[in-house]
């Protein structure tokens, strides 16, 4: 099976919310605006939002990590 | 060494179709993608027209986005002093740009952007409601395109709506193209001091709004002062009046012009989000941003910016790279254009952004619903077109209906 686990870095997060737009049931925004992460390991049928959401991030703090075991 | 850089292209460049980026940044794109030019004080700087290029530099700490860097490029020599007079984090590099914003991102988070569509939706119908009262054609630049984004700004940051006339010229004066550095200044002055009055009122009698919630947050404990605070308040009240205001003008210009397309706008909720981003891909109202200077001599895709030069990461252009954007020229509201970079990449990307899109999701339906057979109705040349200024758009548009 395919690992795919989903990292957020909140030190680099500037709120701009395009996450929360492009998959919100893997992210939200915290009371300060900044990122949460709702599901590290998301189903598949949500692999393709949480890559979209880590394009979308102009700060980069969303990094997915994907492998075949 | 003196290098003489006359011979270069001069930038800004002029639109011949005024419904389309300059034909330069296509041609540029084709043949040198990251393009020399001259500026007004003969300075050289570059373009960068390709998508990849421009979301690598905008994010490269090669690069930066300092105003107040002596190589940061402007495209007047009016724009050049209030640039290094800009105190608030839009001119600033990490590590105080983000020490900055964070005080303000959650008042712009999603969810409480979202929790204002009823009031923004009741401030767009009132406005429709009036526009259905007057003489036709009427001018939806003055009766929507200003005043909609005016309302929405004052009811959130608490400012007095009496006051969006002052507060349109000192982003007037900031965004053209033909102002003198001192009238620049003077505004940029004007709109902070303003700011000040505001917070100054608002810490005596606290209300339920933007300045109120800062003051209390931030000023009070001492993380921010008062000066700091007027100078973001005015680049918020000066981005929340001038770029929204733009998209609806030309933004309907441009769906009027796609009568099937604007049916779906108008018919089909599904439609709206993607054709909000469509609309945002397409106009790339902020026309000659992000901007930033090298830090160091940097190649990029095959050319050297030397250190002390700026460049110009043009949205427009990205917006419309072939790579990124299947027959980018086309307008396709069905087409996915999310990743488009009309707010911007990196830090910088607008903090307003999920303001505007309400915004905008909310009052092109609304307009093509309420406003039956909305058509364009300007003579020949009628429509004039921003060439006079730095957030591109319409001045007016004269508008008719049945």
């Amino acid at each position: 099976m395919k690992a795919f686990k989903v990292h957020v870095d909140e030190d680099l997060c500037i709120g701009a919310g395009q996450c929360v737009l492009a998959a919100p049931q893997i992210f939200d925004q915290d009371d300060r605006g900044l990122v949460i992460l709702l599901d590290a390991t998301p189903p598949a049928e949500l692999h393709e939002a949480a890559r979209k959401a880590a394009k979308l991030c102009p700060a980069r703090s969303i990094t997915i990590e994907e492998s075949i075991p | 060494m003196h290098e003489d850089f006359a011979a270069l292209p001069r930038f800004p460049f002029r639109r011949t179709d005024p419904t389309q980026p300059p034909a330069e940044y296509a041609r540029a794109r084709a043949t040198r993608p990251v393009y020399p030019v001259s500026l007004w004080d003969g300075r050289r700087a570059w373009l960068l027209t390709r998508y990849d290029d421009v979301r690598a530099v905008v994010a490269d700490p090669r690069f930066s986005g300092e105003f107040a860097n002596p190589g940061f490029p402007a495209v007047t020599a009016a724009r050049v002093v209030v640039d290094r007079n800009e105190r608030a984090f839009v001119g600033m590099d990490n590590p105080r740009h983000d020490h900055y914003r964070r005080m303000f991102t959650k008042e712009f988070s999603a969810r409480r952007m979202m929790a204002l569509r009823p009031k923004i939706a009741a401030i767009a119908n009132r406005l429709i409601d009036d526009l259905l009262t007057m003489a036709q054609p009427a001018d939806l630049v003055a009766h929507m395109a200003v005043p909609f984004p005016s309302l929405v700004m004052c009811d959130l940051v608490g400012s007095p709506y009496e006051d969006h006339v002052f507060i349109m010229e000192c982003a007037a004066a900031r965004h053209g193209l033909t102002q003198t550095p001192d009238q620049a200044e003077r505004k940029a002055r004007e709109l902070a001091g303003y700011f000040l009055q505001l917070i100054e009122r608002k810490e005596q009698a606290p209300g339920d709004d933007f300045v109120s919630r800062i003051v209390a947050e931030h000023v009070r404990t001492g993380n921010l002062s008062r000066e700091d605070f007027a100078e973001v308040g005015a680049m918020i009240l000066r981005a929340g009046h001038d770029t929204t205001t733009n998209m609806i003008g030309l933004g309907t210009l441009l769906l009027l012009g796609h009568p099937e397309q604007a049916a779906a706008v108008r018919d089909d909720p599904e439609v709206v989000p993607g054709a909000i981003e469509e609309l945002l891909r397409y106009v790339s109202p902020v026309q000659f941003a992000p901007r930033r200077v090298a830090l160091e001599d940097v190649e990029i895709a095959g050319v050297i910016i030397r250190k002390g030069e700026g460049v110009f990461a043009l949205n427009p252009a990205a917006n419309r790279d072939p790579a990124m954007f299947d027959d980018p020229d086309r307008l396709d509201v069905r087409r996915d254009a999310s990743h488009h970079l009309a707010f911007g990449f990196g830090i910088h990307q607008c903090l307003g952004q999920m303001l505007a899109r309400i915004e905008l999701q909310v009052v092109f339906p609304l307009l093509l619903q309420r406003m039956p057979n909305l058509r364009v109705a300007a003579k020949d040349g009628e429509i004039r077109f921003k060439d006079d200024m730095q957030i591109y758009g319409v001045h007016n548009l004269p508008v008719a209906w049945s």
